[in-house]
């Protein structure tokens, strides 16, 4: 489904210049789960946003489903994350003056020809597809008034709006704590085997990594097939005290249950770093 | 339909940020009733001026040498250079659709009645002219008055005037006086009848007449109505009522001693309606009533003395060709002060419209600054929004459509603003401000295009606003803010 080939990208900031990315071969095949490992600011988040269609600014081709994204226009390219691609992040990004059912709706704004829905037809579906993430009573909730894991539901309800055949997950559990985190990955699991939808999941947390069928490793600006010692290091760290995760589990993901219920715009802090 | 839902999604990000628009539609709605107050102010007092005082679809014709007339004291008339024949060479000018030869009276004459008006009989001089009356029986001749020479010479051979002694022997509109005509030795000012209407001395063989008509202009009546009858305390005249009122003309005699003439005629007057066409101080006759008193004082040659003709061109930009052509037949256009008052009221215009401008111009600045902010404060909803389908397009277009809808909405605020300040304005002129010549019930004219302007003034300047920060919004990289906690 999803072929990277030779892809390289850049930063620039004015007269800086950050590479980031140097080479990425990756092949996803139809109705895979992966999961995306490696350190912060190594670029999965960038290799994603790529495959998402969100940024263009890259060399070398990435196709999906035969389709090589570069080439698209702008509309073709909006056309194809509104219908073929749900985006999950790890900050939820819901729109927090809107009820969980028009946020959910979200897409139908977006759509174009023969995926047109009337409004009401939108609320339906998007109330049928928050069922399916069982949040059947919260249609009409606020998202500031849910959980975390009742946010990245929501979320997903909205990644799942438009039936698509591809999801892409940054860090969706990042910002949760081990149990809905646990939570979160089943539901994943279960689209992924249910419905046939191919996943990528970028994580730091060992645990979901072991879980996928698959693992690639995002380092140096390559994506290396497989988790590699340093992934089995920390799964195995992680296993015998989550205290002994290493730095950049510690300081990405974190697991407080408190501070993961994030108010209103969450302040971004990976993003902060990766500004610095 | 995909378009309808972007326009709810603007309706519904409009309402939320609301006190930012609140603050920022201000600046437009202020310069937006500016613009649309003063040029309707503009518009409403030129169609007053231009239409009612200094009418432009006419041009007056006097000859070189004539001097401007000045009320009871004639000046030395120069060669006529305006008879038939010239007449006839302007009504050929293209863009001219008719021609109105006018004949002042040359000679002295006063005005003598109107008890049934103003309380007590006045007595005046007169400026008096001629105009043929052909030319306005479709305006005058109503309601059984008529604007006609009744004492064409062929008229009177074909139905001689009857002898009579008293008026009731004679029909409506009519009266018992001298023949037509007839010239007695000036003796002063004439007695009113006794109450018998009888003459308090004997009189020639008298004759049933016709009423001399007259018609005035409208000036006069403003003019009066405005200033005159407050200065001596006449009660104010409707236009309608003075119709039909009678008075003594006395031709030949004067308040100015040196315009005297020792021989007078006595006719009466009834005054049958108003034109425009009508001298704009005194009366008017038609034309055979003056050519004769002008033959009987200043012989034959008077009667094709033209003093002035009024040249009709509907076709506003035909005007200044046939100004060209009248000067090329080495005749002159009488300055009506038309042109300096258009281009007055044209300045008032476009300084008001050029301050509307400025202010509407710095609110756009203010516009874009909040747009601006509200673009960086969007930026993750901006983000969400791309992520799930939007193209760049979709985003510039709401925040386009946002502007839009603002520029619609301030710019109606703007406009109900400016007709309420207009209403308040006339009424406060209605019931505080005296009269005045040609006081309007309104000083306002709001045309449809006027209120299409003003709004899509109000919209433009929006959107140029909204230009800059669509773009930005437009362009942002989604991938940024997505990403991270
Ligand atoms: N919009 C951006 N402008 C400049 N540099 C960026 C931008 N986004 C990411 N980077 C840099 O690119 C690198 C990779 O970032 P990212 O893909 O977010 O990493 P990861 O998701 O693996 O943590 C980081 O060094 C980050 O600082
Ligand atoms: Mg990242």
């Amino acid at each position: 489904m999803i072929r990277v080939r030779g892809m390289h990208k850049s930063y620039r900031t004015g007269k800086l210049v950050t590479p980031v990315l140097h080479g990425v071969d990756l092949d996803v095949a139809d109705g895979e789960m992966v999961s995306i490992v490696g350190p912060s600011g190594s670029g999965k988040s960038t290799l994603l946003h790529a495959i998402g269609g969100l940024d263009r600014d890259y060399e070398g081709t990435i196709e999906v489903d035969g389709r090589d994204l570069r080439a698209m226009s702008d509309v073709e390219l909006s056309a194809y994350r509104n219908r073929h691609v749900g985006f999950v992040f790890q900050a939820f990004n819901l729109l927090h003056h809107q009820t969980c059912v028009e946020n959910v709706a979200l897409p139908a704004l977006f759509a174009r020809g023969e995926g047109m829905l009337s409004r009401e037809q939108a609320l339906d579906r998007a109330r049928e597809v928050l069922g399916r993430v069982d949040l059947h009573d919260k249609v009409d909730a606020l998202p500031t008034t849910l959980s975390g894991g009742q946010r990245q539901r929501v979320a997903i309800a909205r990644a799942l709006f438009n039936r698509p055949r591809l999801m892409l997950c940054d860090e969706p559990t990042g910002n949760l704590d081990s149990v809905m985190g646990k939570a979160i990955i089943e539901l994943f699991r279960r689209l992924n085997e249910e419905d046939g939808i191919t996943l990528v999941v970028v994580t730091h947390d060992p645990k979901i990594a072991a879980s996928t069928q698959r693992t690639v490793r995002v380092q140096d600006g390559l994506v290396l097939e497989g988790a590699g010692d340093a992934l089995e290091a920390e799964a195995a760290a992680a296993e015998n005290s989550s205290n002994t995760a290493d730095a950049e589990a510690s300081a990405e993901g974190s697991a407080d249950p408190e501070s993961a219920d994030v108010p209103e715009d969450p302040a971004d802090a990976p993003a902060q770093e990766a500004l610095a | 339909m995909r378009s309808a839902r972007l326009f709810a999604l603007v309706l519904a990000n409009l309402r939320r940020s609301r006190n930012h628009f609140l603050l920022a539609s201000i600046g437009i709605v202020v310069g937006i009733a500016t613009f649309a107050f003063f040029l309707a102010l503009g518009l409403g007092v030129r169609a007053v001026v231009l239409g009612k005082i200094f009418p432009l679809d006419k041009l007056e014709v006097v000859p070189r040498s004539l001097e401007v007339d000045v009320g009871p004291l004639r000046m030395g008339l120069g060669q006529d250079a305006l008879d038939d024949a010239m007449a006839a060479k302007l009504g050929a000018l293209p863009g001219v659709t008719a021609v109105y030869p006018k004949m002042k009276l040359t000679v002295g004459s006063i005005a003598y009645g109107g008890e049934s008006l103003f309380g007590a009989d006045l007595r005046s001089e007169i400026v008096a002219d001629g105009i043929d009356p052909a030319l306005l029986a479709s305006e005058i001749n109503k309601d059984g008055y008529q604007f006609v020479d009744h004492e064409t010479p062929e008229r009177l051979a074909a139905e001689p005037p009857k002898a009579c002694t008293a008026d009731a022997e004679c029909g409506d509109k009519m009266y018992c006086g001298e023949p037509p005509g007839t010239t007695t030795p000036r003796r002063g000012t004439r007695k009113k009848p006794g109450p018998d209407g009888q003459p308090d001395q004997p009189e020639p063989a008298k004759v049933c007449r016709h009423f001399v008509p007259v018609i005035v202009s409208h000036h006069v009546v403003e003019l009066y109505n405005g200033t005159l009858r407050r200065a001596h305390g006449f009660p104010q005249l409707n236009p309608d009522a003075v119709r039909g009122f009678t008075f003594d003309l006395i031709i030949g005699e004067s308040m100015v001693e040196t315009s005297n003439q020792d021989q007078v005629i006595h006719d009466r007057g009834m005054f049958v309606g108003f034109s425009d066409k009508a001298i704009p101080l005194g009366i008017t006759l038609p034309l055979g009533y003056v050519q004769r008193y002008n033959v009987r004082y200043n012989g034959e040659d008077a009667a094709q003395r033209y003093h002035s003709v009024i040249l009709e061109i509907p076709v506003k930009d035909d005007v200044a060709a046939v100004a060209k052509g009248v000067e090329d037949l080495d005749l002159k256009v009488k300055d009506s002060g038309a042109e300096e008052a258009a281009l007055l009221i044209a300045v008032f215009m476009m300084v008001f419209g050029l301050v509307s401008a400025v202010i509407v111009g710095i609110a756009a600045v203010n516009i874009m600054h909040v747009f601006f902010m509200l673009v960086y404060e969007r930026q993750r909803e901006i983000g969400v929004m791309r992520a799930v389908g939007a193209s760049r397009g979709d985003i510039g277009r709401i925040i386009l459509g946002e502007a839009a809808s603002l520029g619609t909405m301030a710019g109606t605020a703007g406009i109900v603003l400016a007709v309420t300040a207009g209403t308040i304005f006339d009424h406060v002129s209605a019931r505080y401000v005296p009269d005045f010549p040609y006081k309007p019930t309104t000083y306002f004219d709001f045309p449809w295009w006027l209120i299409v302007a003003a709004l899509g003034f109000s919209i433009s300047f929006c959107v140029l606003g909204a230009l800059l920060p669509a773009r930005r919004a437009a362009h942002m990289e989604p991938a940024r803010v997505l990403s991270g906690a």
